[in-house]
């Protein structure tokens, strides 16, 4: 059964994506890009070019590099969008055969969507090169707001690119798919999608088997294309201020400092403040002259601000079209890679009073969106196959107090993890495996699930037996904690049903909790570490002493004696940068006395055996220890 | 009687076709999670090479800001001083030598314009390229194009 493409057929860029296993993913274009600008065009010589190559052509080809063209398709030449946008393009556009609009590239006259089709088609054929196999069947993304004749074109525009188009689906439709909104009953949806060039917004109703559109809105001449533009500007003002010189027509000029403007916008969406150098920008009487400002969020957000407050406005009014109030909507998603800006997140989490769906990347929420339908159609996102996730992690209790995870948060069950553990003192003849659930990084912060104790494990050194433990989560959800011993073959086990049956109350609170205590349980963690190392290193550095009683000298023993006693007090009193301290200088007299006795023993061996036992005390220091 | 044993082979008919349907579910399962593992490592490998261009295109971005340094000529003071050019041609030397070393190479401009190799800044006549920022790939993958101006 071959694959069926999910394609968004963007204004400014394109994406396409599959499903795999179940799940969506996007496939890069054969340039090893993620998306695929949604431009052709026709070189000097003939040569047709699609995506990043027309692109990087534009400049010198500009009358037959056809970009935009989906604000073209369907559309009749008479509509005053059209009358608009042809003012704005640099290609050619006349009015075709049945009242449509035609384009022309090179010495042809094409229809938008024949225009579209090669763009398709490059996708088409990149999908097949990344997988391997021939795809002949897409769904296709369209505006929520594209009447019959523009989808028909789109449908069309597949055709002609080999392409079964199976449907053509609505642009937050998708989105909503991909975030799985579609089994939610009854919700309302707002979409915002602030792209690349467009600004549209829908409100959304899921039905029973259906996700009806209620309203769309926007401004299909408002995108993050204006924002670049505005910062660019303040950039060449500023320059203008610091050195007298205009840039405002130095063409190479200007690119650097889009690029720096591109960059910095970026940097803004993580830092508060970001440093734009651009040395050697342009150079007047004087010499060279460098651009250098420090550009802070709060003065992007001081420059686009408007263009944001424009976005909310039609925001409201598109809600308000729907029939819904502000306070029904359910949920709001995110899309378009502009909405990555904190302000612009924000100001939507203000207007609904609910935080925006934007996990998904929102460049290519949609295609995901369309590979999903893709899958539904297909079968391949089969129901009964739908597998439940941990919703916390599970672990044990180890030396310390320390919750050590088995199975992390989020894992797709059934699972099963093992791992081995060992005692923790000499001769210690038994251990308690005592199993918890969630986040934090000391046991007694977590909720207990069970315990247990698995005995007779012969009597040997801490840190020599090993102790199997073994989580086992089946697709019910039913956990299986198993301990064994590996030299006996001795066993015990415990079943617990019922390990996920947390109310959505709890788990959310155990996740907050992890999330509010996050720093604290480092440092209680970080002491609980320490101090088993400080006692790891007491215990193995008075069984060197104890072994080799006769062979080291007497004020080496009294000096380790003496640091054996400090650090132990030390961790008595936990305080963390003492014991640290304590730890290293009795590692660093252990390791000299230690060697020593290596050398020493070299040298009565003839400098030939290697000594039995490791002088590092960090050797012995095992792995893990479950807490007696 | 005759009933029961219908009712028992139809039962036994549907847990037959239940059983072939989920062995073929699992078995195809299988099949999607192994291809899936062998993509994945090629995605890996891809992916690694990737953090690699990204991390490659920011020092490119340093070393653009040397060349340019050096195109504006020395400054006055160190007019006599010939080995100022120099030492910083050598630094510029190493630089790509030691991309070089990790399979990165400056694409050539020369010839006709070629937008799988570069990206045109300004000008719509003529057939010679002029570089306006030097363009680089890694074994054959494009990191950036390089940027031309088209001249007569």
């Amino acid at each position: 059964m071959s694959k069926i493409l999910g394609i968004d057929l963007g204004t400014t860029n394109s994406a396409m994506a599959i499903i795999e296993v179940g799940q969506p993913r996007i496939l890069e274009n054969k340039e090893g890009m993620r998306t695929t600008p949604s431009i052709t065009a026709i070189g000097k010589n003939g040569e047709r070019y699609v995506g990043v190559t027309a692109k990087r052509q534009a400049v010198t080809n500009p009358g037959n590099t056809i970009f935009s063209v989906k604000r073209l398709i369907g559309r009749r030449f008479s509509d005053e969008e059209i009358k608009h946008d042809k003012k704005l393009l640099p290609y050619e556009i006349k009015e075709g055969a049945n009242g449509g609009v035609d384009v022309k590239m090179g010495d042809k006259w094409y229809k938008p969507a024949e225009i579209s089709a090669m763009v398709l088609q490059k996708l088409k054929n990149d999908a097949e090169d990344r997988l391997g196999e021939k795809i002949t069947e897409a769904i296709i993304t369209v505006p929520a707001y594209f009447d019959d004749a523009q989808r028909k074109a789109t449908k069309d525009a597949g055709e002609i690119a080999g392409l079964n188009v199976k449907r053509v689906i609505n642009e937050p439709t998708a989105a909503a798919l991909a975030y799985g909104l579609d089994k939610k009953k009854d919700e309302k949806i707002v979409v915002y999608d602030f792209g690349g060039g467009t600004f549209d917004v829908s409100v959304l109703e899921i039905g029973d088997d259906t996700i009806e559109v209620k309203s769309t809105g926007g401004d299909t001449h408002l995108g993050g294309d204006d924002l670049d533009q505005k910062i660019i500007g303040y950039f060449v003002e500023e320059f203008k201020k610091e050195s007298g010189v205009d840039i405002f027509k130095d063409q190479l000029a200007l690119q650097r400092l889009k690029d720096a403007a591109e960059k910095a916008k970026h940097e803004l969406s993580s830092t508060l403040q970001t440093e734009v150098n651009v040395p050697f920008l342009t150079a007047d009487s004087s010499g060279a002259r460098h651009f250098s400002i420090s550009f802070t969020r709060a003065k992007l957000e001081e420059l686009v601000g408007d263009f944001i407050k424009k976005s909310i406005e039609l925001t409201k009014k598109t809600v308000e079209e729907s029939g819904f109030k502000i306070s029904e909507i359910n949920e709001v998603i995110l899309v378009g890679g502009q909405t990555r800006m904190p302000l612009m997140s924000e100001e939507v989490k203000k207007l609904f009073g609910k935080e925006p769906h934007k996990d998904i990347n929102p460049d290519e929420v949609v295609a995901l969106g369309a590979a999903i339908q893709g899958g539904i159609m297909q079968g391949e996102i089969r129901d009964v196959l739908l597998l439940d996730v941990t919703p916390l992690s599970l672990g044990i209790e180890t030396l310390g107090g320390v919750f050590t995870k088995m199975i992390e948060k989020n894992t797709t069950v059934p699972t099963s993890k093992n791992q081995s553990f060992s005692t923790a003192a000499d001769n210690q003849p038994s251990v308690e495996i005592h199993i918890l659930q969630g986040e934090r990084a000391m046991a007694h912060d977590n909720k207990t699930l069970g315990n247990f104790i698995l005995d007779g494990i012969p009597p040997a050194p801490r840190g020599v037996p090993q102790v199997e433990v073994s989580f086992d989560i089946d697709a019910n959800g039913i956990l299986n904690v198993k301990a064994k011993d590996k030299a006996t073959g001795k066993e015990q086990s415990v079943r617990i049903e019922g390990s996920s049956g947390l109310t959505d109350e709890e788990k959310k609170r155990m996740t907050a909790d992890a999330e509010k205590f996050a720093a604290e349980d480092t440092k209680r963690k970080e002491m609980a570490e320490v101090k088993n190392l400080a006692e790891t290193l007491i215990y193995t550095t008075e069984k060197m002493v104890k072994e080799n009683d006769a062979k080291i000298k007497e004020d080496d023993k009294k000096d380790i004696g003496s640091k054996v006693e400090s650090l132990k007090i030390k961790v008595k009193e936990e305080n963390l940068e003492e014991i640290k301290k304590a730890t290293e200088e009795l590692s660093n007299v252990a390791q000299k006395v230690g060697g020593e006795l290596y050398k020493a023993g070299q040298e009565q061996a003839g400098q030939t055996e290697q000594p039995k036992t490791s002088p590092n005390p960090e050797n012995e220091i095992p792995k893990e220890d479950p807490h007696k | 009687m005759e009933k029961n044993k219908e009712k028992e082979t139809g039962e036994l008919e549907k847990c037959q076709k239940d059983r072939d349907e989920y062995l073929n579910n699992w078995k195809r399962e299988r099949a999607d999670f192994l291809n899936y593992k062998k993509d994945e490592a090629k995605r890996l490998e891809n992916a690694l090479e990737f953090g690699k261009i990204i991390i490659f295109e920011d020092f490119i971005g340093v070393k653009d800001e040397l060349e340019r340094a050096l195109r504006w000529g020395e400054p006055e003071e160190h007019e006599l001083n010939t080995g100022w050019r120099e030492g910083i041609e050598m630094t510029l030397k190493k630089f790509e030598d030691t991309l070089k070393k990790y399979g990165v190479e400056r694409i050539k401009v020369e010839g006709a314009f070629d937008p799988l190799l570069h990206e045109a800044v300004e000008g719509t006549e003529g057939d010679k390229l002029e570089e306006i920022r030097a363009g680089y790939a890694m074994r054959g993958r494009v990191i950036r194009p390089a940027r031309v101006k088209i001249i007569k």
